[in-house]
C-alpha cells in the first residue's frame, strides 16, 4: 500500500489495477453519497447517515491510501450540485477527504487488523471513526454556513447531525465492507450454517422494520445483532448491523414510525443511539466473540498440541519403560543363570569336600607301638578340592598299615576314585599283610573300574616291635626313613601308578628301621616347586627332615610343611604322614620272695612269662633266665646264713637293653665252692654287663643285656 | 623226685644205662636228681647215657653236679655221655663252661651210644 510516483507509477496508475480500484471506489462513493442524501434529515445534504466515508475508510484499510484522489474526485462530484458554490464544494469535498485519510491514520497507528477479531481492532474502529469525523464535520457545516446555506444558528446542530452521520457512516458502513472479504477468505458454508445466516438477517429485517414502524420499541433488532455476532461474528453482525440500521435511518428520515412527528434533535439523538447501540453490539461483540474463539482455538490447539506431546512423551517413555523392563529381565535372567551356575558349582565343591574329608581320617587310630602325625593342606590355586589322601590303618597282628595316594585331578570325580581306593586298600589291607599283593589287589579292582584319573599309590606295612618294614609302590614318591643318625629314602621297586600297565607289577622291599626313627610318607605336593627340581625338593626335605629327627611328630609335620612349602601359593594339595615306632618299654617287673631255693622255680617261671609279654626272643629269654638264675642262687646260698631273708628281683625293657636288679638285705658268707665259681662266671658271659654292689644293708646284682624284640631270630 | 625234674632209666645194650632227664635243675632239686641218677645206676653199668633232651634249665649248680658225675664215674672207670640237641637252649649254658672238655657233648641219642671214649680216668 505505498504510493508509487513518477510517469511509469501513474501511467500503470491509469491502465492497470490501480485504476480499476480507483473507478470503483470513485463510483461506489458516490452512490453511497446519494444513497445517504436520501436519508438526510437537515436539507439535502445533511444526513444521519453519511455510508461514502465509511467507503472511504474501508477502501484506504483494504487497498491502500494511494485512492485519496479517487475518493477526492468523487466526493467532490457529489458536492458540487449540492453546494452554494464551488469552493464550498470543494472544502466540503477536502473535508470528506481528508476525514477518512485521518482515520486510516488512526487505526494504522494503534496496529488495526481488518478481520476486526480483537477488542482492540473493535476500540480502534469508534476511536478513529469519531476523531476523524470531527473534521469533516467541522469544515462541511463551516462550508454550508458561509456559503449562507444554513444561519450560524444551525451550526451546531447541522455540525451534529454531520458528525453523528459522518462517525455513524464509519462505525456501520466499515465493518460491513471489511467483512466481504472474510466472506471469500472463508471455506463455503454448510447448509445448515447459510439457512441460519439467512435466518438472522431476515429477522433483523423483520424486527427493525417491525419495531421501527409499529412500536415503541426500537432495540429489537439488538438481540438479533448479538444473534449475529455470537454465531458468526463480524461476517454476520455487520450486514446485519447495516441492515437494522439503513432501515431505521430511513424511517426516520422519512419520519415514519416512531419517528412520526418527533422534532428533529430528538430523531438524532433516538437515531443516533440506536445506530451506534447497533455498530458498537455488532462488531464490538463480534470482536469479543472472535477473540474469544480465538483464545479458544489456541486453548484447543496448546491443548491438542499438549496431549500429542504428552502422547509423545507417554509413547516414548513407554518404550524406555519396555526397554528398561527388558534389559532388567536379561539381566534377571543371566543373574539367575549365574547364580544357579555357581550353586552347581558351590554343590559340587560342597559334595567334592564332604568326599575328601571323609576320606581323611577324622582322628588317627591310636595304634598301639607308634607314634602317628599327619597333615593334610589344599592347594591354593585351586578353589577344587584335591585328590590326596592317607590312611593309618591297625592290623590284626599288631602291625600298622600305612597308605599314602594322590589322584590326578581335582572335583567330585577325583574325589569318588580316592574314595573307592581307599575302601579298596582296606579291605585288601585286611586279607593280606604284604603290600607287594594288596597293591596287585588294587590294581586289578582299578583296571576293572572306568576311572579317567591316574592314582599313584604306596602302602607300607610297619611291624612297631620289630621295627620291620615292608614297602610297595605304586608310582608314588619315595618313602623317607631318618634318624639321629642320617636320613635316607628307602629304595621301593620302581613301579607305574595303579591302572596304567596292563599287569600288575609291584614288588615290595624289606627295611629294618633303626631305634627311634622316623618314616615319612608324603605326596609330590611337598616336593614340588615351581622353577625347582623334584630332585632339589628330595634334597631339600631329608635335610629339613634329618634336623628334626628327635622332635615331636606334630611339631616335626608343621616344621616340614613350614619349610618346604608356601601356604598362599601352594600349586599342589599336600599330604603326609609321620610315624615313628615308639621304643618297647617293658616293665618294670618286680618280685620279691623268700630266699630259699625252693623259691628259684617261681621266680624263673614269673620272669619268663614276663620276658615273653615284652616280646624277647627265646635265644635271649634262656641266657637271662640263667644269668638271673645264678645271680638268685647266690642270694639264697650266701646271703642270709640261716636266717631268713628276702630275694627282691626288678627288671625293665626299655627298646632293646634288658635291665635287672637282684637285691637281698643279707651280708654275704664267703662264697662256697659248690658252684665251682661259675655263678659269676656265666652271668658275665651271658649279659653285656654285670655290677655287683656289695654295701652294709645288702647286695645289688645289676644285670644288663642288649637284647632283640620280635619273633625273628635276626638281629 | 622234685616237681621240676624227672628221671628215669632202662638198660639200653649191654652195660649201657641210657638216664632220661627232663625238666629244670636247679640248686633246689640239684641233690636229689644227682642221688636219683645214682640210684638209676646201682647195677654198676660200663657206660652211661645221660640224656639231656628233655632238660629245660640248668644252673651252675647242676653243671658242677654233672662234673662230679663225671669224675666218680671214671673213677669207677665207667663211662658218661651227655645227649643235648644243638639247638637246645641249655647247650649255650654248658658250653660256656667246657664241659664238653670233660664229658662228650652229642647231638642226638645214636651219637652218643656208639663207640664209648675212653678219656679222662686215671
Amino acid at each position: 500500500m505505498t504510493v508509487t510516483s513518477g510517469p511509469a507509477g501513474w501511467w500503470r496508475a491509469l491502465t492497470g489495477e490501480r485504476a480499476r480500484w480507483s473507478v470503483a471506489v470513485a463510483v461506489t462513493y458516490f452512490l453511497g453519497a446519494h444513497l445517504g442524501l436520501s436519508l438526510s434529515l437537515v436539507g439535502e445534504n445533511v444526513t444521519p447517515l453519511w455510508p461514502p466515508t465509511g467507503i472511504a475508510v474501508a477502501a484506504f484499510v483494504v487497498v491502500g491510501r494511494w485512492l485519496w484522489p479517487a475518493v477526492a474526485v468523487a466526493a467532490l462530484a457529489v458536492n458540487l450540485p449540492l453546494s452554494a458554490g464551488a469552493l464550498a464544494a470543494v472544502a466540503t469535498a477536502a473535508g470528506n477527504t481528508l476525514a477518512p485519510l485521518v482515520a486510516v491514520l488512526v487505526l494504522e497507528a494503534i496496529g488495526f487488523r481488518r478481520q476486526l477479531d480483537r477488542q482492540r481492532d473493535a476500540l480502534g474502529i469508534v476511536l478513529a471513526a469519531l476523531a476523524s469525523t470531527l473534521i469533516s464535520a467541522l469544515i462541511g457545516s463551516l462550508a454550508l454556513a458561509w456559503s449562507d446555506a444554513i444561519s450560524y444558528a444551525e451550526l451546531p446542530a447541522t455540525w451534529a447531525v454531520w458528525w453523528t452521520g459522518d462517525a455513524m457512516g464509519v462505525l456501520i458502513v466499515t465493518p460491513f465492507l471489511l467483512s466481504l472479504p472474510l466472506l471469500r477468505d472463508l471455506p463455503s458454508w454448510p447448509l445448515r450454517q447459510s439457512a441460519e445466516m439467512v435466518a438472522i438477517l431476515v429477522t433483523v429485517v423483520v424486527a427493525t422494520a417491525w419495531a421501527a414502524r409499529t412500536l415503541q420499541v426500537l432495540f429489537l433488532a439488538l438481540p438479533v445483532v448479538g444473534w449475529a455476532a455470537w454465531r458468526y461474528q463480524l461476517r454476520a453482525a455487520a450486514p446485519a448491523a447495516l441492515i437494522a440500521s439503513a432501515i431505521t435511518t430511513w424511517s426516520a428520515a422519512r419520519g415514519l414510525g416512531t419517528f412520526r412527528g418527533r422534532p428533529l434533535i430528538d430523531q438524532m439523538l433516538a437515531l443516533q443511539a440506536f445506530n451506534a447501540s447497533i455498530a458498537l453490539a455488532s462488531f464490538v461483540l463480534a470482536a469479543v466473540v472472535s477473540e474469544r474463539n480465538s483464545a479458544t482455538r489456541a486453548l484447543e490447539a496448546a491443548a491438542a498440541d499438549l496431549e500429542a506431546r504428552v502422547a509423545v512423551r507417554t509413547a516414548e517413555l513407554s518404550a524406555l519403560n519396555d526397554q528398561l523392563e527388558t534389559e532388567i529381565r536379561e539381566r534377571f535372567e543371566a543373574q539367575e543363570q549365574l547364580s544357579h551356575e555357581e550353586a552347581r558349582a558351590q554343590r559340587e565343591h560342597d559334595i567334592a569336600e564332604t568326599l575328601q574329608r571323609s576320606l581323611l581320617p577324622a582322628r588317627l587310630p591310636d595304634v598301639p607301638g607308634v607314634a602317628v602325625a599327619a597333615r593334610y593342606v589344599p592347594a591354593t590355586s585351586d578353589v577344587q578340592i584335591g585328590g590326596d589322601w592317607y590312611d593309618v590303618l591297625q592290623l590284626p597282628d599288631g602291625q600298622v598299615g600305612l597308605a599314602i595316594g594322590d589322584v590326578a585331578g581335582h572335583g567330585v570325580s577325583a574325589a569318588a576314585t580316592m574314595a573307592q581306593v581307599r575302601m579298596a586298600l582296606r579291605v585288601y589291607a585286611l586279607q593280606d599283610a604284604s603290600p607287594a599283593t594288596v597293591l596287585r589287589s588294587v590294581h586289578r579292582l582299578v583296571s576293572q573300574l572306568p576311572m579317567p584319573e591316574m592314582v599313584t599309590l604306596l602302602y607300607a606295612v610297619l611291624d612297631p616291635r620289630t621295627r620291620r618294614l615292608r614297602v610297595a609302590s605304586a608310582g608314588h614318591p619315595p618313602v623317607l626313613a631318618f634318624s639321629a643318625t642320617g636320613a635316607s629314602y628307602l629304595k621301593v621297586g620302581l613301579a607305574p601308578p595303579v591302572g596304567v600297565t596292563a599287569e600288575a607289577i609291584y614288588e615290595e622291599s624289606v627295611h629294618r628301621l633303626e631305634p627311634g626313627a622316623t618314616l615319612l610318607l608324603y605326596t609330590d605336593g611337598l616336593v614340588e616347586r615351581r622353577g625347582a627340581s623334584i630332585t632339589e625338593g628330595l634334597d631339600r626335605l631329608c635335610t629339613a627332615a634329618a634336623a628334626m629327627a628327635g622332635e615331636d611328630l606334630e611339631r616335626l609335620c608343621d616344621h616340614l610343611l613350614t619349610t618346604m612349602i608356601e601356604p598362599h601359593h601352594l600349586a599342589d594339595d599336600v599330604a603326609l604322614i609321620a610315624v615313628r615306632p615308639l621304643p618297647v618299654v617293658a616293665g618294670p617287673w618286680r618280685l620279691t620272695v623268700p630266699a630259699e631255693a625252693r623259691m628259684l622255680s617261681l621266680a624263673r617261671g614269673s620272669l619268663r612269662q614276663w620276658l615273653r609279654d615284652a616280646g624277647v626272643t627265646k635265644d635271649d629269654e634262656n641266657d637271662i633266665l640263667v644269668a638271673c638264675g645264678e645271680a638268685c642262687a647266690n642270694v639264697v646260698q650266701h646271703a642270709y646264713a640261716a636266717a631268713p631273708g628276702d630275694l627282691e628281683l626288678e627288671a625293665r625293657l626299655d627298646e632293646d637293653l634288658l635291665e635287672m636288679w637282684v637285691r637281698d638285705r643279707g651280708q654275704w658268707r664267703a662264697p662256697s665252692d659248690r658252684g665251682g665259681g661259675w655263678g659269676l662266671q656265666l652271668m658275665q658271659a651271658l649279659t653285656d654287663a654285670v655290677d655287683v654292689d656289695r654295701t652294709g644293708d645288702g647286695t645289688v646284682v645289676h644285670l644288663r643285656r642288649r637284647v632283640t624284640i620280635g619273633p625273628g631270630k635276626s638281629g | 623226685m622234685t616237681r621240676v625234674a624227672h628221671i628215669t632209666s632202662h638198660e639200653h645194650s649191654g652195660r649201657v644205662r641210657h638216664v632220661q632227664v627232663s625238666g629244670e635243675i636247679d640248686l633246689a632239686n640239684v641233690d636229689e636228681v644227682r642221688q636219683a641218677i645214682t640210684t638209676e645206676l646201682a647195677d654198676d653199668p660200663a657206660r652211661v647215657i645221660l640224656d639231656l633232651r628233655g632238660t629245660t634249665y640248668l644252673d651252675s649248680a647242676a653243671i658242677a653236679m654233672l662234673f662230679r658225675l663225671a669224675q666218680r664215674l671214671g673213677h669207677r672207670r665207667q663211662d658218661l655221655a651227655l645227649v643235648v640237641p644243638r639247638d637246645a637252649p641249655i647247650r649255650a649254658v654248658l658250653e660256656l663252661t667246657s664241659i664238653q672238655t670233660v664229658i662228650p657233648l652229642h647231638d642226638t641219642l645214636d651219637a652218643a651210644s656208639g663207640e664209648p671214649s675212653r678219656r679222662g680216668g686215671p
